[in-house]
């Protein structure tokens, strides 16, 4: 089987993986990062999304050695030091979390978005996450988080 | 009552694990040595199964052993009625896509889905009823011919006042036949877990549930084991909107552990979950409604036929619950009910948020909007009317308890949503130009309310420990609360801590809640019937108080001792009576609490498409008291995006007992753009005296007015009434072609 290589939260690492092999499987199932959610297998809901080299994918449709040598990145990522993301910490402060299923997978869409345009519309955000289905916020407070994020990262200077 | 850390919005318990994606949810446990399992389903929605051959899958190499029925120590389930087979056997018959044949167990999740494929199933097949109407008439193909010589297995009377009078004597009569549609909870995380035999040598589970006590007892019966040798443990819930009541993955897990001695892991795909697990019943109604010129009611006659699928799961308590709702919050005086519960070959129907009574606040709800049109009164003004205050008789011939807030919740959303109150007239908004000239807007409103707790006599009840740490003073450091209450993601561990904290002069960091393991935690009952927070609030309070007696006797003796426990079991029943229906007469009193609803919408129609977009919303809620004001706001977010997905876009298809509808791609839950541009969320709080800090519940009553009031708000805008919904782009253009 081949040798798959990539660099996953900063850190490179290599394991065996076949064509069939999905990349949501190998982060999950190789790697041990569980907070990449599958859930519709599809690719229709978003809550297994993660970044690769910036941009957001749905990882349980996305074949795993796609990501050879390129920069995958998970909800783990995303603290620095064990602290919260700002964009984590929003989520939290505005109670956007219910069951949490999606919530991984919003919060990677969120960043990808907020990467490339550190100030969204409310309107953007909306597109942002127009991709990740959740059954339990009626998406308010989840937008509502990716603005205050929006703005405490401003007040801080840009996005990290 | 003025409180310290209830009414606060304080960060949920799990926020922070779940942001960071460490909260571990059921598919997210391994075990040393495990096995996986895959199902083998039904291919036929009622067939024979002549003969099974599992020999080719059993020599495929990797595979452990093919569970079949004679492996299944007793042979039966079911959350009420054991009705349904654990495993089809040879020679007995498969009702639904959903009933099961094999449980392939093997060495890699891959395998065993191959070697699934690799059992042999020979059928004979049996005719198909796939309509609840049909399955009523005699000569019906029977579903389940074992119980008796029809599908009807439960018919709800109500006979109350005179009500051929009440109808006769009308000035106005309204009459309509609505459709409701099979719908799917669609919680996010797909069904799985792992079963084991822990170091006691219990049969184990971890899996998502909704009462993880309760599996107990069916799991125990189906392995032929005293209750206490089988354990569920309720991790993180990825969603259940009542959808996770019934076991889908529990039994199975448990008998795969129990037959194999090693670890057996077994995750759904999603069209596993949207293909053979149950769905909201669909109603088909006859209503009509009399009233005077002046808008007073005068009498309703209703027969709801309640579709249950293939197996009777909770359909009865969830007819009998949504039939005692069939007159909505309003005072009728004369009133004809007759509800029946209908085996078809569809999809199991079971519990979905609002337990039968979202359909019913349809059919009451459209029936309000309808007969305001009829007699040109404002649809606020025509419900304020008829509307339950404390000490109304219901349509059961009860007295609604005190803490009715149904007007104050109507009257808030009516002046939010732009209404005028002028001498008790309501006058209605400018709703303002369309956005386009091919568009039409509308403006409505609906009112719901839902019941609180286990109803009709049932011994609803809780039982809730508490522990404390003092330090050498007596000073509480930590508490821990003990339940085994499945928190499915509304919060409620963290509504338990807040009123622990209250209730004990605590700081809400100060206290963690156990995690859900019934070998662990006492049982707190369900996460249903929006029962959690009146129902385990009331017996953790009573625990604190207890602890904090018993903390007191500690301190007066002087024994220096640091660790205080104390657990109270809270009966519903010790605080309001409830009593079964009459069986000829339907009076009774029905439930212990209520919450209660009011909507508004905001819509605008495309009449070239059909298409409609909700641009406002309203949703005002009366929780009696919001222990977490924004946990209400969320519970009251995705209740109306529920209530959305239901009035314009969810429909689960069937053809034959054959699901057409596979996939979540063929499934169309609102997603963010779908929302209401703009959505305000009141809260009201008129107290139940009987409730913690006079709460009530707030789960499922923020989804029954959404749809209703979507629906008549497309009437206000283009003129159509839509009466099987949902009101996709194809029904309302369809519906103003004819009109």
């Amino acid at each position: 089987m081949p040798t798959l290589s990539m660099i996953v939260n900063g850190k490179e690492v290599s394991v065996e993986a076949g064509a069939g092999d999905l990349l949501a499987d190998v982060l999950r199932d190789e790697l041990g990062l569980i907070g990449t959610k599958v859930s519709c297998g599809e690719g229709e809901c978003g809550a297994c999304t993660v970044l690769v080299d910036g941009l957001s994918v749905t990882s349980c449709i996305y074949p795993a050695l796609k990501a050879q040598g390129r920069e995958v990145t998970t909800i783990e990522g995303l603290p620095q030091d064990g602290q919260l993301h700002p964009i984590q910490q929003a989520f939290v402060d505005v109670t956007a979390p219910q069951c949490g299923y999606c919530i991984p997978g919003m919060i990677m869409s969120a960043k990808a978005l907020l990467d490339e345009n550190p100030r969204p519309t409310r309107e953007k955000i909306k597109e942002g996450i127009s991709g990740n289905l959740c059954r339990c916020t009626g998406y308010y407070q989840i937008v509502e988080a990716i603005e205050l994020a929006a703005e405490r990262m401003a007040e801080k200077g840009g996005a990290r | 009552m003025s409180t310290r850390v209830v009414g606060q919005s304080v960060p949920k318990k799990d926020a922070a694990s779940k942001v960071r994606g460490s909260r571990k949810f059921p598919q997210d446990f391994n075990m040393e040595d495990q096995l996986h399992a895959k199902v083998v389903w039904s291919e036929y929605p009622h067939a024979r199964v002549v003969k099974i051959d599992i020999s080719e899958a059993e020599a495929l190499p990797g595979v452990v052993k093919v569970i079949t029925a004679e492996d299944v120590p007793v042979n039966e389930y079911g959350i009420i009625i054991p009705d349904q087979p654990v495993l089809v056997g040879e020679g007995d018959k498969v009702r639904w896509l959903g009933d099961r044949i094999a449980i392939v167990v093997a060495e890699s999740e891959d395998t065993a889905r191959k070697a699934g494929r690799l059992v042999q199933v020979e059928y004979e097949p049996l005719p198909v009823v796939s309509d609840p109407r049909e399955a009523m008439k005699p000569g019906a193909p029977l579903v389940h011919d074992e119980r008796g010589d029809t599908n009807v297995f439960r018919h709800i009377k109500i006979r109350k006042g005179d009500w051929a009078k009440g109808l006769a004597e009308a000035d106005v009569v309204v009459e309509s036949y609505y459709v409701t549609p099979y719908v799917e909870h669609v919680y996010m995380q797909p069904d799985a877990g792992i079963g084991y035999i822990d170091d006691h040598g219990r049969v184990t589970v971890i899996s998502a549930a909704q009462w993880a006590g309760h599996d107990i007892p069916q799991i125990a019966q189906m392995l032929d084991l005293p209750q206490d040798q089988v354990r569920i443990i309720v991790p993180a819930v990825g969603g259940a909107f009542g959808g996770r009541e019934d076991m889908h993955v529990q039994h199975l897990l448990a008998l795969c552990a129990y037959l194999l001695r090693r670890p057996v892991k077994m995750v759904f795909d999603g069209s596993e979950v949207m293909t053979r697990t149950g769905k909201r019943h669909p109603y088909y109604v006859k209503y009509r409604t009399g009233a005077t010129s002046d808008g007073k009611l005068t009498g309703v006659e209703v027969e709801i036929i309640a579709e249950s699928g293939a197996h009777a799961s909770t359909s009865v308590p969830v007819l009998e619950a949504g039939t005692s709702f069939a007159a909505g919050p309003y005072v009728v005086p004369n009133a004809k009910v007759d509800a029946y519960a209908v085996y078809t070959n569809n999809a199991v129907t079971m519990a979905m948020r609002g337990f039968g009574t979202t359909q019913s606040a349809f059919i009451y709800e459209m029936q309000m909007s309808k007969l305001a049109d009829a007699l040109d009164m404002d649809p606020v003004e025509l419900r304020m009317k008829n509307l339950f205050q404390d000490g109304s008789i219901g349509l059961t011939g009860h007295e609604m308890p005190e803490g009715v807030g149904i007007k104050e919740a109507l009257r808030q959303a009516a002046l939010a949503g732009g209404w005028k109150e002028e001498d008790g007239r309501w006058i209605r908004p400018d709703l303002g130009p369309p956005s386009v000239a091919h568009k039409r807007r509308g403006l409505a409103v609906a009112c719901g309310l839902k019941n609180v707790g286990y109803s009709f006599g049932s011994d609803d009840k809780a039982t809730v420990g508490v522990q404390l740490a003092l330090d050498h003073s007596g000073d509480i450091e930590r508490v821990t609360v003990l339940t085994a209450a499945c928190d499915v993601g509304m919060g409620a561990q963290t509504a338990l801590a807040q009123m622990a904290a209250e209730a004990l002069g605590v700081g809400y960091n100060q206290v963690r809640v156990s995690l859900v393991d019934t070998a662990k935690a006492p049982d707190s009952g369900s996460c249903s019937a929006s029962r959690l927070v009146w129902i385990a609030g009331n017996a953790l309070v009573r625990a604190c108080q207890e602890a904090l007696q018993k903390r007191d006797q500690i301190l007066m003796a002087e024994t220096g001792e640091t660790f205080v426990a104390a657990e109270h079991e809270f009966r519903g029943l010790s605080v309001r009576e409830t009593t079964p229906y009459d069986a000829e007469t339907g009076m009774c009193v029905p439930h212990f609490s209520y919450g209660y609803t009011s909507q508004i919408a905001l819509v605008e129609v495309d009449t070239e498409t059909g298409e409609t977009e909700v641009l406002k919303f309203w949703a005002v809620q009366d929780v009696g008291k919001a222990v977490n004001p924004e946990m209400v706001r969320g519970q009251a977010a995705g209740g109306v995006h529920m209530g959305v997905g239901y009035a314009l876009t969810e429909e689960y298809i069937q053809q034959e007992g054959v699901a057409k509808t596979r996939h979540l791609s063929d499934y169309y839950i609102p997603t963010v753009m779908d929302m209401p541009q703009e959505f305000t969320s009141v809260t009201v709080e008129v107290p139940d005296p009987t409730g913690p800090f006079g709460a009530k519940g707030v789960g499922e009553m923020t989804t029954l007015p959404t749809a209703p009031a979507i629906i008549s708000a497309i009437h206000d805008a283009v003129g159509v009434w839509i009466d099987e919904f949902p009101a996709t782009a194809e029904r309302v253009w369809r519906a103003m072609q004819d009109k």
